[in-house]
């Protein structure tokens, strides 16, 4: 019993970041209207960031969460451009070969300047360890659960109560009506998407912690990891996404407590399927909005 | 009644046959010229590449389905020929085949969930399951040696012929690409073909002419996975070792930029794309890694400037259908003279 409470403890941390991921993924995805290849290669460089603020300026963990957003920021504005600017009237795999082209560019541009070695972030937080009842949780995961809790929130907010949000969602639902009632759809387009993007290398960062290495190729792997999600959210819709991610941590994490930790990314893929088989919207009920 | 056509295209169209076979001629006697080892082997992967690209430019090209991780089928096929022939007596060329039946198993297990979605759920599931074969290559020890791989694969024979230098592997990958053409082109232009060109064009209006998409979708995957397992069973042995490093998303990427940058939908266009990329790896072996920085600087100036490839078809979807006619179309007076 306790062993399972404390898989679960670890299912719903990791699950956040994964939900994390999965926001900023729909959050692009719903502004843009293109699905993007380039969300992992983002979070990359998010945690990149991070890592090199943590070598120079220590340990602050508000410091490498302000560089990871402003780094994913900048490389997102760079996305929008080269990759979907042009786009928004062609075919769907133009833009989508285009942000493969990307991720290719960004990672191995990434490996050349950074170096293909993993690199060490240990102990960003005090490894500390609270006993609460029969379940044991550590100081890094209370911190991370924190800080996607008040990026969500921020998210929301900023979503459903200020102008720009709002703008944010009429171009999610229909870019020709939002471009009628006087909104200006390339410029939403592009805050839209380097929200998702910053949001992203705050993902990138939180993940590069947990796992204590950050390295050139790990972006892959958790842009499934955030597609993964987002499908199961219905691949526009932010707060499902959020529960989505939630459930492909949980998943993953007793998949491998009865298995074995290699195949810890052939999980969340094999529930992607299952789910794309049953039930191919997802947790949404709706089954229109999607690209 | 024929049409005489003029110029180099009529000339083209009177002697096809024999213009194809001097072609072939020419391929056969051309590694004989006295060819150092090393660019035989050169020859060798861009035949190989050859059938590769086009197999993936089969499902890309031709019905619109943007696959990616077409590496997992590749190492479908390497590992069944890999593993079978390491533990039994089995002779080659029926192995072939299963290769190929295998591989084309799994192209069917991954197109069912995303027939009933629209192209990007493919992409992504196509990409998730090159992943996931890797992961599993690698972690089945009993099976595929895990990390270790698999050695000495045996070369295979035709009666008294050992296929053991590069120079006799140069004429198998260059029996599959021919075999691959030929077949190929016959289905294209036959009604499947046609069916999945209408799906790549415009899927509802397919649909609305009774074309079965979700079958042809299918049938058209199957296909593409099927050639992709030929070429990894060919290509196991004559590595002799292959291990699961060698399918990593990265050769996934590298089919996939030669398919875009020679050209989708057409025959030729993975053959050009196939020389240019393996002969920019030889030329470009100096500046290391950044050539995969280049690779993608030309996928990303392919998608703006000629999204359909070097050689690829103009007249499709795949040339960018709106923006093209956006950018091209000429302003006109209102109520002027036409």
């Amino acid at each position: 019993m306790q062993y399972v409470l404390n898989q679960l403890i670890n299912g719903i941390c990791q699950g956040a970041i994964y939900a994390l991921m999965a926001i900023g993924y729909s959050v692009v995805v719903g502004v843009t209207g293109m699905v993007t290849f380039t969300h992992g290669e983002v979070m990359m460089i998010g945690a990149f960031a991070s890592y090199y603020v943590f070598l120079l300026a220590g340990n602050n963990i508000a410091l490498g969460l302000i560089a990871a957003f402003a780094a994913s920021w900048v490389l997102g504005m760079a996305v929008y451009k080269i990759c979907y600017e042009r786009f928004f009237n062609a075919p769907r795999h133009i833009s989508l070969i285009c942000t493969v082209g990307f991720s290719m560019l960004v990672k191995n541009l990434a490996q050349i300047l950074f170096g293909s070695n993993k690199k060490p972030m240990l102990n960003i937080v005090d490894n500390q360890v609270f006993q609460l009842g029969p379940v044991t949780i550590n100081l890094l995961q209370i911190v991370i659960l924190v800080i996607v809790l008040t990026l969500a929130l921020l998210l929301s907010i900023y979503l459903n109560k200020t102008r720009g949000g709002m703008a944010l969602r009429a171009i999610s639902q229909e870019k020709t009506a939002a471009y009628m009632v006087g909104i200006n759809v390339r410029r939403t387009a592009m805050l839209g998407n380097c929200i998702g993007c910053g949001i992203g290398g705050v993902a990138g960062m939180l993940m590069a912690i947990y796992y204590q290495t950050c390295y050139a190729t790990m972006g892959g792997i958790m842009s499934m990891k955030a597609f993964s999600s987002s499908v199961l959210g219905g691949m526009t819709d932010v707060r499902l996404s959020a529960v989505g991610g939630l459930c492909i941590g949980i998943i993953e994490n007793f998949g491998i407590s009865f298995s074995s930790a290699n195949f810890r990314d052939a999980f969340a893929f094999c529930f992607l399927i299952l789910v794309l088989i049953i039930r191919p919207q997802g947790f949404a009920s709706k089954k229109g909005a999607r690209p | 009644m024929e049409i005489q056509k003029a110029g180099l295209k009529g000339f083209f169209a009177k002697y096809k046959t024999l213009i194809y076979l001097l072609l072939l001629a020419l391929m056969i006697v051309f590694p004989l010229l006295g060819f150092k080892k090393s660019m035989i082997r050169v020859f060798c992967r861009v035949l190989m590449y050859c059938t590769l690209a086009g197999s993936l430019n089969i499902t890309n090209g031709y019905s619109g389905q943007t696959s990616i991780g077409h590496a997992g089928f590749f190492c479908v096929g390497a590992y069944t020929v890999a593993i079978i022939s390491t533990r039994t007596n089995i002779s080659f060329w029926p192995l072939l085949l299963l290769a190929g039946i295998c591989a084309a198993i799994m192209g069917l297990i991954v197109a069912i969930p995303t027939l009933r979605m629209k192209g990007i759920y493919l992409s992504i599931i196509t990409l998730g399951a090159s992943e996931v074969i890797r992961i599993i290559a690698l972690n089945w020890q009993s099976l595929t040696g895990g990390s270790f791989g698999i050695k000495d694969i045996p070369r295979p024979t035709f009666f008294a012929f050992k296929f053991d230098s590069p120079l006799k592997f140069y004429y198998l990958f260059l029996g599959i690409a021919v075999v691959f053409l030929f077949v190929s082109n016959r289905v294209i232009r036959s009604r499947v073909g046609r069916a999945w060109m209408s799906i790549r064009e415009n899927e509802l209006a397919a649909k609305s002419l009774s074309v079965q998409t979700s079958a042809y979708k299918a049938s058209n995957f199957i296909y593409g996975a099927f050639w992709a397992g030929i070429c990894g069973g060919a290509y196991a042995p004559y590595l002799q070792y292959i291990d699961s490093a060698v399918f990593s998303l990265d050769e996934g990427f590298n089919i996939l930029s030669m398919v875009i940058i020679g050209g989708q939908g057409t025959l030729v266009g993975p053959v050009i794309g196939s020389v240019i990329v393996n002969g920019l790896t030889e030329v470009l072996r100096p500046i290391g890694e950044w050539r995969f920085v280049m690779y993608a600087m030309l996928i990303i100036a392919m998608m703006w400037l000629r999204p359909q490839g070097l050689a690829g078809a103009s007249d499709s979807i795949l040339a960018g259908g709106k923006i093209q006619m956006a950018t091209t179309r000429k302003k006109r007076k209102v109520g002027a003279a036409k």
